[in-house]
This record gives C-alpha cells, structure tokens and sequence, in this order.
C-alpha cells in the first residue's frame, strides 16, 4: 500500500485526534491520523479524564480555560451521536498546611483575575458540598464549580468521528517505523502497512514522543513516567467533585457512572515506556483515599492499570515545529494533563502548522524555552 | 488446570457431587460452579431453598441435599450451564442425567448419542430419554439422558451422533433484541451488534466505548458471549480474536482491606 497525504498525525489518544479535527476545521486538507493500537490505546485511555482550571502560572489557566470553555459546547459543535458525559461537578483541592494556603490563595486570585470563578472554602463550606470528607487535619479548600470530568473514549470517538465527517481519514493498528526526509524536508513516513508520502508530519504519540522524534532525528527533553490508577465498583452518587491533594498526593472522583477513580504519584516508577501494573500502589492510595474520605471504606475496587504520564523538564507541554527537518511537528510533555487542554492543543497545532495567527499564546511552549530559561514552571500539579 | 482450561479436575468434580447415599435416593442437582463471580440465579431459581443462602452474591452455589429434589428448576437458569441433575433411582442400571444442551440441532426422544466427557471425549452411548425446551427455560433447553450409572462421574454434555452441530450463527441469530449480554451495566445483543457495526469489532474496543465487561464481573460473565457474537460477525475462530486485557485485582476487594495490606511487587498485564 502506497498512499499519499498533506499531513499525517502520528497518534490516535486525544492529542492527535483533536489536532486532525482542528487542522480540517481551520482549512486543512487531506489529512491522515495514523495509529497503532486502537484510538485511546494510551495515556488517554488510561487517565482520570479530569477537567480543571484551577491552575498556578497564567497560561495554564488560559489554556485550560480555553478547553474547558471548548468542552462545554463540544457536543454540539462536534455534533456527536453519543454522549460525552461531561460532568461539571467541580473540583475541590485540599489545603492540609500554611505553604499550600498561601499558594492556594495566590492561585485564586490569578485565576479571578482571568474569568476563572474558583474560590477558597473554609472546612465547614467544604462539607457543605462534601459531606463525606474528612476535614480534621485541613485549614480549608480551594473550589471551582465549573471544573469536571469527561468521558475520555467518547470525548476521543467525538472528535474522530467529526475529523471523518469534515475529510479526515484514520488507519489505526497502524505502526510508523520510519520518517524519510530530503534536503532538510520531510516527505513521508514508513507504517508497518507501507510507505505515506507526506510533506507534514505531526507527532502525537506523546508518551511515545521521543520515539518518534528520535526517528526524525530529533533530541527531545522529554521522558515517559509510569502513573498507576484504579477504580472501585459503581454506587448511588454521593460525591460530586474531584478530590485533589498536592501535599496528601491523591486524586480521587466519582464518575457519572457511579465508579470511584482514584490514583497518586508514586516514587522511583519506570520510564522505560511500561504500562504494566504496580502492585505497591493500591494500598498506598487506599490508605489515603480512605483517611481523607472514611465513608468509602467498603467500597470494592474492581481493576488497576497504568498509563504514561509524558513530562517536560518544567512540567508544561511542548508545542514545537522542528527546523530540521522542516515539516516535523510535535505536541507532548502534557504531564498528568494532556487530556483537559487537548482543545487547545489541537487549536494551537493548528494555527502553528498552517500558518495563522495565534489564539493562545502557543510560542511561548517552543522547545527554545529550555535553552533560553523561560520556563512555564507550575506550581500545583499531582 | 481449571483456570487455564475451564476443565475441573476429578478431585473438584468428586467435591461438588453429592454423596453415593444421596444419590441412591433419587434425583438432585450437582452445581460444578467453581470461581467466584458476582452471580446468583441458581439461588434465587430454587423454590426449595435447597441452595443455600448467599452471604454475598459471589458466594459460590452449596447444594442442601435434604432439601433438594432435583427438580431441574436450576439448570436453565445458570448462565454458565454449570449444573446438572443426576437420578440414580431410574432404574436398575441406567442414571438419568439431565443436562443443559445449547446446541443446535436439539436430539428427539429416542435418539441415541455420544455422552462426552468434561474435555469432549466420548463416555458411552446414551439415549435420549426427554427434551425440555420451555419459554420459562429462555433458551438453555434440558435433555435427559439414560447411562450406566458407571458413568455418571464422567458424563457432562453429548454429541448427536453422525449430525455435525451447526454453525454458531445460526443459534444465535435466534436470540431477541432484549437478550442481555453484560448484566453489570444492562447491554443487550442488539447493542453489542450495534457497536460491532460501527467498527468496535475487538473486546478492548468493545468495552471502552460501551462499558461491557467493566462492572462488577470483570467480563467474567460477558466476554464469552462477545467473543462468539464477534466471531460470527467477522467469520473468524474465537481462538483467533483476542479476549481483550485482564488486569489486576483477580476479585473484588475493600479500599478498608487493601488498605490494611503491606507488600510490593510487579505484575501482570498491560
Ligand atoms: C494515570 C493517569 C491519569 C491521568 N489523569 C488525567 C486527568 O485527570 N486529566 C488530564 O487532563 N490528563 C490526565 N492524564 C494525562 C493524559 O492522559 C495525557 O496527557 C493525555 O491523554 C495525552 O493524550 P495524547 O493523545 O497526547 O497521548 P496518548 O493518549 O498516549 O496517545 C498517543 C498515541 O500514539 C500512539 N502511538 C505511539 N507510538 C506510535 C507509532 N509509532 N505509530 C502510531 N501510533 C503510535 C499510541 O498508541 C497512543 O494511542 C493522566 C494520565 C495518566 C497516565
Ligand atoms: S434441582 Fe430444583 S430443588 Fe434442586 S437445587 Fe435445583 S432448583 Fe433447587
Ligand atoms: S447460576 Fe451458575 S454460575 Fe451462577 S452462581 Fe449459580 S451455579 Fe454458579
């Protein structure tokens, strides 16, 4: 098989399937998104799926404003037949000592100064919302009612059923081996189904970025951790948002469906691209799930799994055109958030690919942060 | 091994039959249900209580054979055609057997098959001394068979003799629209075919976009019964299509035990 495209997007997770809905939606043609697994065969369908603004540099908050904002309307404009099953139900992050309330407040204020509606909660408002959360060793929250969570293989089936809609074709179980280039261009890459002839190539593969990269001739300061994460049996809804604690290191949601998903950073985990499970995990997260809400003490946990978390030196997300060879194009680096802000990612990838002007401050993300020192440092991620 | 295989070995086969002195007074179940799933219907099918009560509904099935009348109630009703009755009072040689038979052709009264073992093998000639194939029984009809009561401990399914079963298709294109497939999360057949015709045609794919598989049963219940439908739709072996990633925990277990747990180590799949 011999085929031809103007642009090929390497990656069926969320990145690359927004990027191809983005890249036809502002004008692209003949796009092709190949993929080696089935769509969501990696980090994206293996996350939380949670959807936060509630973050601590600006373009954090303007970038994840700008998807969650996408999000809201995306049933319509992608016109999906399912249901994406986005849920605003909030998210509440915990502040357990002085240094996270001081931050905590900082970040607040930041975010109201950007049209982010967050507050800071005392204990007693917070049991308002959560009754079942153990506020004993807490000075109080941070809240904002507008954060969720998606159903990430429908968010990901949305976007590409509307990327087939517009033109846009997808080949998955498709393995790319090889990238060709001459005189400093691009022109194709090799699959495990042929050779694609192409000018443009963009690399999603994410936790398998540097792969692809690296195939292209490129050094990436990138390197895939293994996250783990499980999730209970469904019940009646009793807790509505996202639990987050940076200094307690947990996340824990119960999903619309009913399931609890909880997961935490552990130590000293491989970054040798395995996705397989850690068995010391579990306990370690349910002890704390279960210190910080007692309540869920019996609830039965049904499966573990694993999934990459791609990370940058300053935990931010790399949007960058190689300049050799010209033609190369990567997103990556989205740490343990690549799904909340893949709206943006694909508006960005877009705009930097054909050449339009800018929505979001996207070339403050080019790798040339990392030699000149202006890094995107946050402040408050899990 | 069972696990491996779906094949008990003769000690567990020995450890859920009931005992010679039971069986010499008449007819009672023998449930081989032997992995702890999150199923009960057995249970709730026996007017008699003679299953004892579930603590928790992945208790496994326990016969009270004072209580038990072989009635038959139980056989249709287990999904995974895991019991059977056996009548060792039905005459001076022969022990009736009663069994769930999925199978299309169903065999007449009368008819003389191939009684087979656990793994397939033939046992003995058996006749065919009663089919019952009732609405209530919702398509897991019953067939009596005569053997020598030598066999009794080996025979557990049959062969028409010299008439190939048909191709699954065929059976299954008779179950209605509001056949369930996963009864953790209520997704009929005409769902799953839905979704295989919409291209989700392996069960990772199957399960992430619908949830079949994922609830409480862990596909325990459900997968088999894709993997045939897939089989059908793409003309591909089961053996050939891929039963999708199982992953750790094996069982159901409280965040309160896990909680309480110490030791580390690696595991299984991706
Ligand atoms: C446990 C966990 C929890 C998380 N929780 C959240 C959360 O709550 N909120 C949030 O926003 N983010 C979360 N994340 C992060 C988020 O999952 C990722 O940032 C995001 O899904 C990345 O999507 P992607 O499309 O960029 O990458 P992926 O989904 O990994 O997609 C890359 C794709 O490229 C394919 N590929 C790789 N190599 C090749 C090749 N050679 N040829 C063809 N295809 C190839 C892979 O098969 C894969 O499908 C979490 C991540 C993990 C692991
Ligand atoms: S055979 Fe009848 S009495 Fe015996 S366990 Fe089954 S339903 Fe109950
Ligand atoms: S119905 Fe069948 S599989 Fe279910 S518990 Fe009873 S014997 Fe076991």
């Amino acid at each position: 098989m011999n085929k031809t495209a103007d642009i090929c997007v390497i990656g069926g997770g969320i990145s690359g399937v927004a990027i191809g809905y983005f890249l036809l939606k502002n004008g692209a043609k003949n796009v092709l998104l190949l993929e080696r697994g089935h769509l969501a065969y990696g980090a994206t369908g293996r996350c939380g799926a949670g959807i936060r603004q509630q973050w601590g540099t600006e373009l954090n908050c303007v970038i994840s404003k700008y998807s969650l904002d996408f999000f809201e309307t995306a049933q319509d404009e992608l016109q999906y037949n399912g249901d994406i099953e986005f849920h605003q139900t909030g998210y509440m992050l915990l502040i357990s000592n002085e240094r996270e309330l001081e931050q905590m407040k900082k970040n607040v204020a930041l975010q109201n100064s950007l049209g982010i509606d967050s507050q800071l909660l005392t204990c007693e408002d917070a049991r308002q919302i959560v009754p079942i959360l153990n506020t004993d060793n807490l000075l109080g929250t941070a809240f904002c009612q507008k954060d969720g969570h998606l159903n990430p293989f429908h968010m990901t089936q949305a976007f590409a059923d509307a990327f087939k809609r517009l033109g846009g074709e997808i080949m998955t179980y498709t393995d790319v081996t090889g990238i060709t280039a001459a005189n400093g261009r691009v022109t194709g890459i090799t699959t495990n189904k042929g050779f694609i002839a192409a000018e443009t190539v963009v690399n999603a593969a994410v936790g398998w970025a540097q792969e692809i990269a690296g195939i292209a001739g490129l050094d990436l300061p990138l390197f895939s951790e293994r996250h783990n994460i499980m999730v209970t049996e469904p019940v009646e809804p009793i807790l509505g948002p996202m639990i987050m604690s940076f200094s307690l290191n947990l996340y824990c949601q119960q999903t619309p469906h009913g399931s609890f998903l909880m997961g935490r950073t552990d130590d000293a985990q491989p970054r040798d691209l395995r996705m397989t499970s850690y068995s010391g995990f579990p306990e370690l997260i349910a002890q704390s799930v279960v210190n910080v809400m007692p309540a869920l003490k019996n609830l039965r946990v049904l499966r573990q799994w694993a999934g990459l978390y791609n990370v940058s030196p300053d935990n931010a997300a790399i949007y960058s055109a190689a300049s050799d060879p010209k033609g190369f194009y990567t997103a990556a680096g989205f740490s343990g958030h690549g799904f909340m802000t893949s709206p943006a990612t694909g508006q960005s990838m877009a705009e930097m690919i054909l050449g339009l002007p800018p929505t979001l401050p996207w070339q403050r993300m080019d790798v040339s942060r990392f030699d000149s020192g202006e890094l995107l440092l946050e402040p408050s991620v899990v | 091994m069972l696990i491996n295989t779906g094949i008990p070995t003769k000690e567990q086969v020995l450890s859920v039959f009931p005992p010679a002195e039971r069986l010499e007074k008449g007819p009672v179940a023998v449930i081989e249900c032997f992995q702890r799933i999150p199923c009960n219907p057995c249970q709730t099918a026996c007017r008699r209580g003679a299953i004892k009560p579930f603590e928790d509904i992945s208790d496994l099935p326990v016969i009270d054979g004072d209580k038990c009348n072989g009635c038959g109630l139980c056989v249709s009703m287990c999904p995974g055609l895991a019991i059977m009755v056996v009548d060792m009072s039905y005459s001076k040689d022969k022990a009736l057997v009663k069994l769930p038979y999925e199978f299309a052709p169903l065999p007449k009264e009368g008819d003389t098959v191939t009684a087979l073992d656990r793994e397939g093998k033939p046992v003995c000639d058996a006749e065919v001394i009663k089919v019952l194939n009732t609405a209530a029984m919702d398509k897991t009809p019953v067939v009596s068979l005569a053997v020598d009561k030598e066999f009794i401990y080996g025979v557990r399914h049959f062969g028409s003799a010299g008439v190939p079963p048909a191709p699954y298709n065929e059976v299954s294109s008779q179950p209605d629209d509001i056949s369930i497939i996963c009864r953790c999360n209520d997704i009929d057949i005409k769902q799953l075919h839905d979704l295989i015709a919409q291209g989700f045609t392996s069960i990772d794919e199957i399960k992430r976009i619908s949830r079949l598989g994922m609830g409480p049963c862990q596909g325990r219940n459900c997968v088999p019964l894709v993997l045939a439908e897939l089989s059908c739709a793409m003309g591909k072996n089961v053996s050939e299509i891929s039963p999708g990633t199982y992953r750790p925990v094996t069982r159901s277990v409280s965040l309160a035990a896990i909680a309480a747990y110490s030791e580390s180590k690696e595991t299984l799949n991706e």
